[in-house]
């Protein structure tokens, strides 16, 4: 479109609008909603899109469960030709027809229509805290198929003219654990797109239709030029990157590879991930909308930041993405894909980042802590109801990045930190559950110049009834996800279970029986690093032993810096040798134990 | 007896009196951010000679002395000049600040991935554990180890800690062995500033009410220093009157409360003002309103309905959460130093950068280049070159045309136009904020009058207004100490809290009775230490609540007085249900409530600022008539011959019609043709859309 053509005042402010009433969409779910994983964890995302399924403004949510949303427009639209009205709200879930991630994530879709005619849709999907199937939860291995993972809702309207299907509602929660509960979640979604319509209409009330349309196509061409130009300025060229989680929760112990071939031609990004492993029984496969999601996700990070809010259809225009039919990565109907978010979609973007790290090594950027979660469901002893809770506390933190350490705390590369944690006070009031422990565990951070995070140290006791546990959304016990620029890797995370007094291992990918008074017991990796080790500043790692973040041990070993375990201080001469060899390296590291 | 009320601002320092026969008078002069007090008492000498007095003879006639303690808390934590401080925490617990719930980009985009990791205020060698525990229904399960105290209190002496703050889990709800740690670190490390969380806090959830207390004990020792500084200071300038400080909470507070709890100062800069905006809206008999203050960095918001001040718990000060109630007000960079820029999407972007004081816009000619919004105001015909700040500063507009150059020949725009662009960019941002604001509550703007503030403030307001159709814009005789005049106004007092987490059916009454009671002794207690009588004190309750199973609360201020029964928790419960439907657009009267947080707020009874009148107008308006000036109202029309008013030769009836200007020394205040001009009775200016 011509320059110029929008006055510049009024696109910024049209721009700037879309993305606050987003932010207010979120507002709204945050402080209704009910179930943790939306309320506390912001398991939660909100767009706007046009009347044709392009993208106008993502500026918040979780990678895996809307970059993709036009997707799902374009099957609204298509499926509800000529029937679409307003105050209609479309309910959808299923990955497959609907292009969801995993069935728990349920889209609500609202057209917005002005003057008769229909020009925008916004979207709110979240993650439900229960979508019938054989478990709680959403995340449990060795379903049979997707429809043993829960229901599965093609597009479907819930609302009419602004009134709810009642009939329609009662089937869907009269098949699901805690309707109740679930029903708060869905008013909570429902209300967000409501004041998205009444802030978009008054958008168009102010400054008209063609305006508002022109402003559009006017972000739309200004972000992909401005994409366009920073794949420019990438050397011309073919990028490999791979991942994997620990098996598919059916076949036991064998990893399943997600790989992907990037490359980088003028102004465009292809990204192949044709040699990925093909799909399987176990309930890790993606379907190829979470793999469109988290790819754009990864290739994201390595854009100009001040991109980030504004984001839409042109950046999108200049990346394509391959994922074979029948792949881990664009699984077909009926495999099950319950992990899908992280157990592919976490090495998906590993992978994606992995190849980039090497395109562009000036923005190099390490993995984060795999996802070391799990749900447990049983019943609330104080209260006779049954319960079931899923948390991020235990996930390590962030990877680096050149120039700096990863980012403590921050969790799941996925979410790229949208998520967060929870509080121990709040847990306990709600739970029966006791938290024994709860803290950054030493040597977990993955090593390099720029270390990454560290990984969480987190101790739980059942203080109520016998419960049921699936560790389906872990992962990291046998692989690792890559650092950059000879960092570490993310170190593995580990989890036991202690009854009466004996300690056995847990493993991801199970489901386990928990009696009253067992400890959960885990320990997660930390983010990758950044760079060799044994070029941080001794200083660094110095300081990050007396916060116990590495041992003494690890200064030595990894980082090639040895300290005087009394004093602490660096002896730099040891250090000198370990790092620049010559004839008493290996002494000094001798002397040093 | 004289009232005074200070304002250190970022710019100048703002002297507000009010005398014996309820006048007010205006002093201001430059801010000496070196010295604080430098320029405190550079406009206080100022004032002593308006009245005639020497500093001491007139520090002598000041009863009651209110001023801000922000400047120093909040920048003490965003520059990083904060004591060393230990942390004692709940055995295993020891990290809760560093990992502080995933928090990760504040306030840039989840894409941007470089951004320095979170440094804690306490680092983690100085985050020692103790063992004990407390259970959520207050049960002891682990009894206080005080070796552990002792020990950590030796550690923290070897490592010559500033500051204490002693956070342990569920001490909101039972504080003994917080009380306890705090006796023995107070009884071994004299002179150490020592604070423990349920002092601060006592609310539950952790990770807020231990980020909350390390926050107040890293600003403790500073604050205490300043406030005994200044008291010494204000007395040796023969000051015998009490000295009060504005919390961020809204009221204010002796000093030996604020240093107790230093944290209640963070955030008292832009918490005066809706205090003032109150008692303005009475001059036009309404009291909803948005309370706007526009600065040289900064634009607040505040929306106040019903004329009561809105508080919220959701706050970050720099990277730092800070759990207390803060006055609600919303700020974002935009003011008159916010600078012009374009981004790499081609997109023309104000702020948030500022050109501060210093150098200050290009137009000041002290070495600024980059456009700002006072050089767009100036080349617009807005703001008048020799009477900016009553002739102070003399502008130059050649400056500001070359700066605004710079981003209008990239964008393919002449001067006046890319100005222009400039002027409504920023209004745009404003207006929207204020959007933000209001409909975020399900409140629509144009139910509001519009106060407005800050010496840019009268330049920009009714261009606001005319962008939200807002009716009725007050321009304040004092709008440029728009802060100062705010404290005058302000209540004494202090906000009360106490978590009690139980749904409707399983709520203990008595407790509740029993709490508020403890609340109110305590409030008593703390009102009679600076001389409030029982009497004079005035209590006001609210709830938090929130239906069972959600995560975040209402609060609910529909409580009574008095002993709370069954019927009253009744109208409580409806009162709830009828706020979530204004809030979030639906409500679930079927569903079960539950409560969290009981608060008391007690305050001083406190009169009415009386507002000096002024004459009645008795001279046609054309004497106040002082020039005309070319101003670009609009871009279709052109520049356009403008009349300008002498603010000075105002009285009591005159009646503008825009477009006109009026130059006060302190501001100017820009009339657009869509409205109306009024002088009222004590010389606000009252706007009227047509």
């Amino acid at each position: 479109m011509a320059r110029g053509r929008v006055n510049p005042m009024t696109l910024s402010t049209v721009w700037h609008s879309l993305q606050s009433i987003c932010r207010e969409m979120r507002h709204v779910v945050d402080r209704t909603s009910q179930n943790y994983l939306i309320a506390q964890l912001h398991d939660v995302s909100i767009g706007i899109w046009d009347g044709t399924g392009r993208t106008v403004a993502i500026p918040i949510g979780l990678s895996t469960q809307y970059l993709g949303g036009k997707l799902s427009v374009e099957y609204v639209l298509n499926k509800f030709k000529g029937n679409l009205n307003p105050g209609d709200v479309i309910l959808v879930n299923d990955p497959y027809k609907g292009y969801c991630c995993h069935l728990p994530d349920w889209g609500f879709y609202r057209p917005i229509f002005y003057q008769g005619e229909l020009l925008f849709f916004t979207m709110c999907r979240a993650h439900q805290m229960d979508t019938g199937g054989s478990f709680p939860g959403g995340y449990f291995p060795n379903a049979y198929d997707i429809h043993a993972e829960g229901m599965c809702i093609p597009g479907i309207k819930v609302m009419e003219g602004d009134r709810e299907r009642e009939d329609v509602m009662e089937l869907i929660l009269n098949n699901v654990r805690w309707p109740q509960g679930v029903r708060i979640d869905n008013y909570a979604q429902i209300a967000s797109l409501r004041v998205c319509e009444q802030r978009v209409t008054a958008l168009l009330d102010k400054y008209g239709r063609e305006t508002v349309q022109a402003c559009l196509e006017e972000m739309f061409d200004r972000t992909e030029r401005t994409v366009r130009a920073t794949i420019e300025k990438i050397p011309d060229g073919v990028y490999y990157g791979e991942a994997a989680t620990d098996d598919d929760g059916t076949e036991l112990d064998v990893p399943v590879w997600v790989r992907c071939k990037l490359t980088v031609r003028g102004d465009t990004i292809e990204v192949d991930f044709a040699a990925s492993d093909k799909q399987r029984k176990g309930y890790v496969n993606c379907v190829y909308n979470t793999t469109f999601s988290v790819t754009l996700s990864a290739i994201f990070m390595f854009m100009d930041p001040s991109l980030g809010e504004y984001h839409n259809e042109g950046s999108l225009r200049p990346i394509t993405i391959l994922a074979p039919p029948g792949s881990v990565v664009n699984a077909q109907y009926p495999a099950t894909v319950g992990a899908s978010p992280v157990n592919m979609g976490h090495q998906i973007i590993e992978s994606v980042v992995a190849a980039m790290s090497q395109a562009m090594p000036e923005r190099a950027i390490a993995c984060w802590g795999k996802r070391y979660g799990h749900y447990i469901f049983g019943t609330d002893p104080r209260t006779n109801e049954k319960y079931v809770v899923t948390t991020f506390d235990m996930d390590g933190g962030a990877g680096a990045v050149r120039g700096f350490d990863g980012y403590e705390g921050a969790t799941s590369i996925g979410t790229l930190g949208e998520v967060n944690k929870g509080n121990v006070e709040e847990v306990e009031m709600r739970f029966p559950w006791r938290c024994l422990r709860w803290e950054l565990a030493q040597d977990t951070c993955g090593a390099g110049k720029w270390r990454g995070a560290a990984g969480i140290h987190w101790q739980y006791e059942n203080i109520g009834s016998d419960a049921g546990m699936a560790t389906g959304s872990s992962d990291g016990e046998k692989v690792r996800a890559a650092g950059a620029l000879g960092g570490e890797p993310t170190p593995n995370s580990r989890a036991f279970l202690t009854r009466q007094g004996e300690t056995t291992r847990l493993n991801s990918h199970r489901l386990y029986q928990l009696k009253t008074g067992d400890i959960i017991h885990k320990i997660s990796g930390g983010g990758a690093g950044v760079g060799d080790p044994a070029e941080r500043d001794p200083e660094k790692v110095r300081l990050d032993v007396i916060n116990e973040f590495i041992g003494v041990e690890k200064a030595r070993d990894m980082y090639k810096v040895v300290l005087h375990p009394e004093t602490l201080q660096v002896d730099w001469e040891q250090t000198h040798k370990l790092r620049h060899g010559g004839a008493g390296a290996k002494e000094a590291g001798a002397r040093a134990t | 007896m004289l009232k005074t009320a200070i304002d250190v601002g970022g710019t100048f320092t703002d002297c507000l009196v009010l005398d014996e026969q309820g006048q007010i008078h205006q002093f201001k002069s430059p801010t000496t951010p070196e010295d604080p007090a430098l320029g405190l008492i550079n406009v206080l000498t100022k004032t002593a000679a308006f009245f005639k007095m020497d500093l001491t003879e007139f520090m002598s006639n000041v009863g009651l002395f209110i001023a801000h303690g922000s400047t120093l808390a909040t920048n003490a934590l965003l520059t990083g000049r904060i004591a060393k401080v230990g942390q004692m925490t709940t055995k295993g617990f020891r990290d809760h600040i560093e990992i502080r719930r995933g928090y990760k980009n504040i306030r840039t985009s989840r894409f941007n991935v470089f951004v320095p990791p979170y440094k804690p205020l306490v680092p983690r060698y100085l985050r020692i554990p103790v063992e004990e525990r407390i259970l959520y229904t207050g049960e002891i399960l682990t009894p206080l180890k005080e070796e552990d105290v002792y020990a950590a209190v030796k550690k923290f002496r070897e490592d010559k800690v500033e500051a204490v703050a002693i956070c342990f889990l569920h001490s909101y709800i039972n504080p003994a062995h917080e009380k306890r740690a705090l006796e023995i670190c107070r009884a071994e490390m004299n002179g150490t500033y020592v604070t423990a969380s349920h002092e601060v806090l006592p609310v539950f959830r952790e990770y807020e009410r231990f980020s909350t207390t390390v926050v107040s004990a890293a600003v403790g020792p500073i604050t205490e220093r300043y406030l005994a500084a200044l008291s010494e200071r204000l007395k040796g300038l023969g000051f015998r009157g009490t000295l009060y400080l504005v919390q961020g909470g809204g009221l204010v507070q002796s000093v030996e409360e604020s240093a107790r709890r230093a944290v209640s100062l963070i955030g008292s800069g832009p918490a005066a003002a809706p205090s003032g905006a109150i008692r303005l809206g009475q001059c036009i008999g309404t009291n909803n309103l948005v309370s706007v203050d526009v600065g040289g960095t900064s634009f607040d918001i505040c929306l106040i309905q019903n004329g009561a001040i809105p508080t919220t718990d959701y706050n970050w000060v720099g990277d730092e959460r800070v759990a207390m109630k803060l006055v609600d007000v919303q700020s974002i960079g935009a003011g008159g130093g916010s600078i012009a820029w374009i981004d790499s999407l081609g997109l023309l972007r104000v702020g948030p950068q500022s050109a501060g004081a210093d150098p200050g816009p290009a137009c000041y000619g002290k070495g600024g280049s980059q456009p700002t919004v006072t050089d767009a105001d100036l080349v617009l015909g807005f703001v008048p070159a020799d009477y900016f700040l009553g002739g102070e500063i003399p502008l130059k507009p050649d400056l500001a045309e070359k700066a605004i150059r710079s981003v209008a020949e990239p964008l393919g725009l002449d001067v006046p136009t890319a100005a222009k662009t400039i002027f409504t960019t920023v209004n745009s941002l404003m207006a929207d904020k204020m959007i933000e604001v209001s409909t975020k509550r399900g409140y629509d703007v144009r139910d509001f009058a519009l106060v407005v503030g800050g010496g840019a403030g009268p330049v920009h307001s009714a261009h606001l207004a005319e962008l939200l159709e807002i009716p009725t814009v007050i321009v304040p005789r004092y709008a440029a100490a728009y802060s100062a005049f705010g404290m005058l106004n302000m209540e004494l007092g202090r906000h009360f809290s106490r978590s009690i987490i139980a749904r409707m059916k399983l709520l203990d009454l008595e407790r509740v009775n029993q709490l508020f009671l403890d609340m109110e002794a305590e409030a008593r207690e703390v009102l009679s230490e600076i001389g409030i009588a029982r009497q004079d004190t005035v209590l006001s309750r609210s709830v938090d609540m929130r239906y069972v199973g959600q995560f975040h609360e209402v609060e609910v201020t529909d409580v009574p007085l008095g002993t709370l029964g069954p019927a009253e928790f009744e109208k409580i419960t409806e009162a709830f249900h009828v706020r979530h439907k204004d809030l979030y657009t639906f409500n679930m009267r079927e569903r079960e409530v539950e409560f969290l947080n009981l608060r008391l707020k007690a305050t001083a009874r406190h009169e009415t600022l009386k507002l000096a009148e002024i004459p009645e107008a008795t001279h046609e308006i054309s004497a106040a008539l002082k020039r005309r000036r070319r101003v670009l109202w609009s871009l279709e029309r052109g520049f356009e011959e403008t009349a300008v008013y002498d603010g000075t030769r105002l009285a009591a009836g005159h009646k503008i019609s825009g477009p006109a200007i009026i130059e006060e020394p302190a501001t100017t205040v820009v009339i657009p043709e869509s409205y109306v001009c009024t002088v009222d009775g004590v010389k606000n200016y009252i706007l009227h859309r047509r």
